[in-house]
């Protein structure tokens, strides 16, 4: 995708990323953007943006297997769940919610999220 | 006759203020895993077991060819949460020292840390050989850092000391390796002496590595091999009490029954902050694993299990107990507890001295009776 191909953008603060088109449900693509790496995720037909920067010990935390997470039913029993909205960082398996950045044990370790716009077809996060 | 040295050396290393990591004189990492397999090593056994297990043919049913036991237990690695990089190569091997950036390394196995549980005397000290052989082969390299430590197989250990007595003169060897999780006897069994003493003799020091995987097989066999009451009593009570605590936090129970109260007993202390730590650390990369909790395994232990004191132990460093004590908030979960009349009671006046330096009144009114009253039912 070319510069001129882009529509005008009338704010500064969104960056451009990739044509929503190219992002297909349950794949991601990670750019670096002011300095920061940023994955967008097409989930579940959602877009999400969220720091590939893992707040436990550094490592690529978008990069890992997207999946789902165990849980309990009413009865206690397991069941599969949030599928397609959880990222494992790779170094530690730590689990993130990629819908809102937390972490799936504790709500002292969040990845940064951010707003994602989508203008005429063309995915923009907003920093 | 005393030379005091005022000289640079003194005053530069007084000098080197140490930031980050790149300050450090040197990083040597003592625990650095290839992740070998199997036909790695198989092309290094020698001969009866060369003969015999690499020129197999035919269906082994997809697991018999394995002579490592697998434990199959369902970590992150295995569903694909953690990545864990393949090491089995020099090049592997430079990959990983680029992000943990050591200076020198000992190089440690991950599938050997089963060879202990190797259900063939024989073939795991032959396993052994053969990892030896592939390890000084393709991956020591001392000019670049790469050390690695010989690994032997507990189960023959006269054999063991052979392999260290083979060993012990090659260039990037600076250790022996017992992968001690599923040994039988114990390592204190004068079985291994003639191991201890080729390594003595060596100037190789022994890591000791356990698998989780290997060890609980060994639990009622290793309680059998302790033949004196010391090693018991010194171990069992914390031992059992963490096995306890782990599989009923990980089920949920404090969650499915919040208004019930535990009280730990008779076990020391330090354990026990060490334990919530350790659990927790865990718990953060396997919320998967106990879909139950609702909040981190300490929170569960600080809000609904006590402990009572006795044995106290590191009476003579108060230092030690007093900080021990805090880091589990023993001011509110800690009581105290005699064990009269059992061999190791302890006096009521003993702890109180050491409380006194550190806690207020309040707090040890709670260790020696308030909390108590609250937590039974007196009424």
């Amino acid at each position: 995708m070319s510069e001129s191909t882009r529509p005008n953008i009338d704010r500064d603060d969104l960056h451009h990323v990739i044509a929503a088109q190219d992002i297909a449900d349950g794949e991601r693509v990670i750019v670096e953007i002011a300095g920061r790496e940023i994955a967008v995720f097409n989930s579940n037909g959602e877009l999400h943006a969220l720091s590939n920067y893992c707040t436990h010990q550094g490592g690529p935390a978008c990069e890992g297997l997207l999946s789902g997470t165990l849980d309990v039913d009413e009865d206690d029993e397991l069941v599969w769940a949030c599928e397609d909205e959880i990222v494992a960082c790779p170094w530690h398996g730590w689990e993130f919610d990629i819908t809102d950045g937390t972490h799936t044990a504790s709500d002292d370790y969040r990845l940064p999220t951010y707003d994602v716009h989508v203008r005429d077809g063309e995915v923009y996060v907003e920093l | 006759m005393y030379v005091i040295d005022h000289g640079d050396r003194m005053s530069s290393t007084a000098e080197r203020r140490i930031r980050s990591i790149d300050d450090l004189e040197v990083v040597v990492d003592t625990d650095f895993h290839l992740t070998e397999r199997q036909e790695d090593i198989f092309p290094y056994l020698e001969s009866p077991f060369d003969e015999l297990l690499n020129s197999q043919q035919g269906d082994d049913y997809g697991y018999l060819g394995r002579v490592y036991p697998a434990h199959g237990m369902v970590y992150s690695v295995t569903i694909g949460k953690a990545d864990s990089e393949t090491v089995r190569t020099k090049e592997d091997i430079r990959t990983g020292r680029d992000l943990v950036e050591w200076d020198k390394a000992i190089i440690t196995p991950t599938q050997n840390l089963y060879l202990g549980a190797v259900h063939h005397d024989d073939l795991a000290a032959a396993l052994a050989t053969a990892y030896n052989s592939w390890l000084l082969d393709e991956i020591v390299d001392p000019d670049d850092g790469l050390y690695g430590a010989a690994l032997v197989a507990p189960q023959k250990p006269q054999k063991a000391a052979e392999e260290v007595e083979r060993r012990a003169d090659e260039d990037g060897i600076a250790a022996v390796m017992i992968p001690s999780g599923s040994v039988d006897p114990l390592l204190g069994h004068e079985s291994y002496y003639p191991l201890y003493d080729a390594c003595e003799r060596a100037g190789l020091p022994i890591k000791m590595h356990n698998a989780a995987g290997t060890m609980m097989t060994r639990f009622p066999s290793t309680w059998q091999a302790m033949d004196r009451a010391l090693p018991v009593h010194a171990t069992s009570h914390n031992m059992m009490h963490q096995t306890n605590l782990a599989d009923m936090l990980t089920r949920g129970v404090p969650e499915r029954f919040p208004d019930l109260t535990f009280v730990i007993q008779e076990s020391g202390l330090g354990w026990y902050p060490y334990f919530m730590r350790r659990f927790d650390h865990d718990y953060m990369g396997a919320k998967w694993d106990a879909p139950m909790l609702e909040k981190r395994p300490s929170e569960y232990l600080k809000d609904q299990f006590y402990v009572t004191s006795q044995p106290v132990e590191g009476l003579d460093d108060p230092e030690y107990l007093t900080e021990t004590i805090r880091h589990f908030e023993g001011e509110d979960s800690l009581m105290f507890s005699s064990d009269y009349p059992h061999f190791d009671f302890d006096n009521t006046g003993e702890l109180l001295k050491i409380l006194r330096s550190e806690f207020s009144s309040e707090e040890i009114q709670n260790v020696y009776g308030k909390t108590a009253e609250r937590v039974y039912a007196f009424d």
